[in-house]
């Protein structure tokens, strides 16, 4: 079955993040610069947040896997992606129906590997 | 014939045989594996449209039930006896098996020509072989589906005498039935697809990542015709389709879909205009890069393996390879995707139209075809794993595989009482 991972990661994780997944079995992954705000409200820790919501740079990364790896690519982020304080980030795992890769037709797990 | 009919059972015995020894069974547990837990053999009686009486031979023979419940088809045939029904029950578990399905396996038949009864006869006897197996059928025992000579008008009686009979309906006791009772989207080319997915996890780990391949099928009936369909929506060149009738071929490149509309006109694949005509024994030794045999048993014999050219045979009939066939095959580096995997997409639409009937709810055709690519993919590639890691070939790779888990689930089971 596969799985797709939205993840929004610290931009300075990103570097020593996409060895580990590469590592990890993952063999494609695309980002974009975002900007979000979470429980903080984009306010550092120790900050009083107000009103007003911070939107705070952030990497998205969109990762599709098989369910076989999905546990070791999400524990790679996790490990990698944390910063020990708010704002290290999110995982989101969503089922993917399917998947086709254009050149070929292939689809399903064989689109992705 | 009789000699040869003994034969399926003894061969399928022997082959069983050197299984085990492979796995290094205990004498025990083989004497265990080698016998049908149940035998049943019936009399059927009907009366016949002349008004006169004509008594029929059935039978229904449950293999090992230790997975689950018993599941396999019922065959109407004049050549059926019970050595045979022995031997196809049991290969009923080792396919339910190696897919990975909650099944044992089972086999039924009656020795009858459906092609010299009329429809009103063929009802007779199927509710009346139904009444007589009735006490060891069920959806949580013993799960009959269609088979040759049988259709799902056939499994409608069957449900329905059942039904009767328990006063309820209970539309999981057949698979194989119509959609309007209650059967499964996608069941009629499920075979094909089945037989399609393997090819492709094939290419897969051959590294070939190209549809640009050329495709001979042997069969054009339903599992022949629908893989030849499938396989020429994905983009391969199917280059030859081969039924009773004759053998077309044109190196371009045929149209399914066109040769299925002339032969529903013409009720033979002769006189197809945009081919060329062979003997329909060549098939086998034609240029091709994929050889689908997907008609009947010993087709690819000694006599013509060594000029297969083929480097993939996907076996979409039961039995298309004979033993000394497959050594040749062996020798020659052919990759055999075994029956036993390569046209179990068949029993897991089954599966999936059981599982639906239980649960009242049903897939669409997307979910279903789905589903099924997923369970193939997964048996395709643990027994191609298995394969390589005890450098077998993929058919006694699958028998390992198959025979292991019934022959660890009847020993975590134990013996009764």
């Amino acid at each position: 079955m596969l799985k797709k991972i939205e993840c929004f990661i610290q931009p300075l994780k990103l570097d020593s993040l996409k060895d580990a997944l590469i590592d990890a079995g993952v063999e494609g992954i695309t980002i974009s610069e975002v900007s979000g705000f979470g429980r903080q409200r984009g306010y550092a820790q120790g900050e009083k947040p107000n009103r007003n919501v911070k939107f705070l740079p952030k990497v998205k990364l969109e990762i599709v896997v098989d369910e076989e790896i999905l546990d070791d690519v999400t524990k790679t982020i996790v490990k990698l992606a944390a910063t020990g304080k708010f704002g290290s980030g999110k995982i989101f795992i969503l089922p993917v129906e399917d998947a086709i890769r254009i050149r070929t037709k292939e689809s399903g797990i064989s689109a992705i590997t | 014939m009789a000699a040869e009919k003994n034969n399926v059972w003894e061969m399928t015995l022997s082959r069983l045989d050197a299984t085990m020894d492979l796995l290094k069974i205990k004498p025990g547990m083989q004497k265990y594996l080698r016998q049908p837990r149940k035998t049943l053999e019936v009399s059927v009686p009907i009366k016949t449209d002349s008004g006169s009486i004509e008594i029929f031979k059935g039978y229904r023979v449950q293999h090992n039930t230790n997975r689950g419940p018993a599941k396999g088809g019922i065959r109407y045939h004049p050549d059926v006896n019970l050595d045979e029904i022995k031997a196809l029950a049991m290969l009923m578990t080792w396919k339910c098996s190696l897919v990975g399905l909650p099944f044992g396996g089972a086999k039924g038949g009656v020795i009858a020509d459906p092609t010299k009864l009329s429809a009103n006869e063929l009802e007779h006897i199927t509710r009346r072989y139904t009444f007589e197996i009735i006490d060891a059928i069920g959806p949580d025992k013993d799960i009959p589906a269609p088979d040759v000579g049988t259709n799902a008008q056939v499994m409608a009686w069957i449900l329905d005498t059942y039904s009767m009979d328990k006063g309820h309906s209970v539309p999981g006791v057949v698979t194989g039935k119509p959609i309007s009772l209650g059967g499964s989207q996608g069941r009629e080319d499920a075979t094909s697809r089945g037989c399609v997915y393997t090819i492709l996890s094939t290419l897969k780990v051959m590294g070939i990542d190209s549809t640009d391949l050329s495709v001979a099928v042997q069969g054009f009936g339903n599992v022949g015709g629908n893989a030849a369909k499938i396989l020429y929506d994905l983009g391969f060149k199917i280059i030859a389709i081969s039924d009773v009738s004759a053998c077309l071929y044109n190196k371009k490149g045929l149209n399914p879909f066109d040769i299925e509309d002339y032969f529903k006109k013409n009720k033979t694949l002769c006189g197809y205009s945009s081919a060329e005509e062979l003997p329909r024994e060549e098939i086998f030794g034609l240029e091709c890069d994929i050889l689908v045999p997907a008609a009947l048993e010993n087709q690819i014999t000694e006599k013509n393996a060594g000029g297969i050219k083929a480097k993939i045979v996907a076996e979409g009939a039961n039995a298309p390879t004979t033993p000394e066939a497959d050594k040749i095959l062996k020798q020659n580096s052919i990759f055999v995707i075994p029956d036993v995997l390569a046209n179990a997409g068949g029993v897991t639409v089954s599966y999936f139209e059981w599982v639906q009937g239980n649960l009242s709810y049903f897939w669409t055709k997307r979910e279903v075809n789905l589903k099924l690519r997923d369970i193939m993919e997964r048996a395709f590639y643990e027994t191609y794993k298995f394969s390589s890691e005890h450098k077998v070939d993929m058919r006694t790779a699958a028998s390992m595989l198959a025979v292991s888990r019934v022959a660890e689930a009847t020993s975590l089971r134990g013996i009764y009482p």
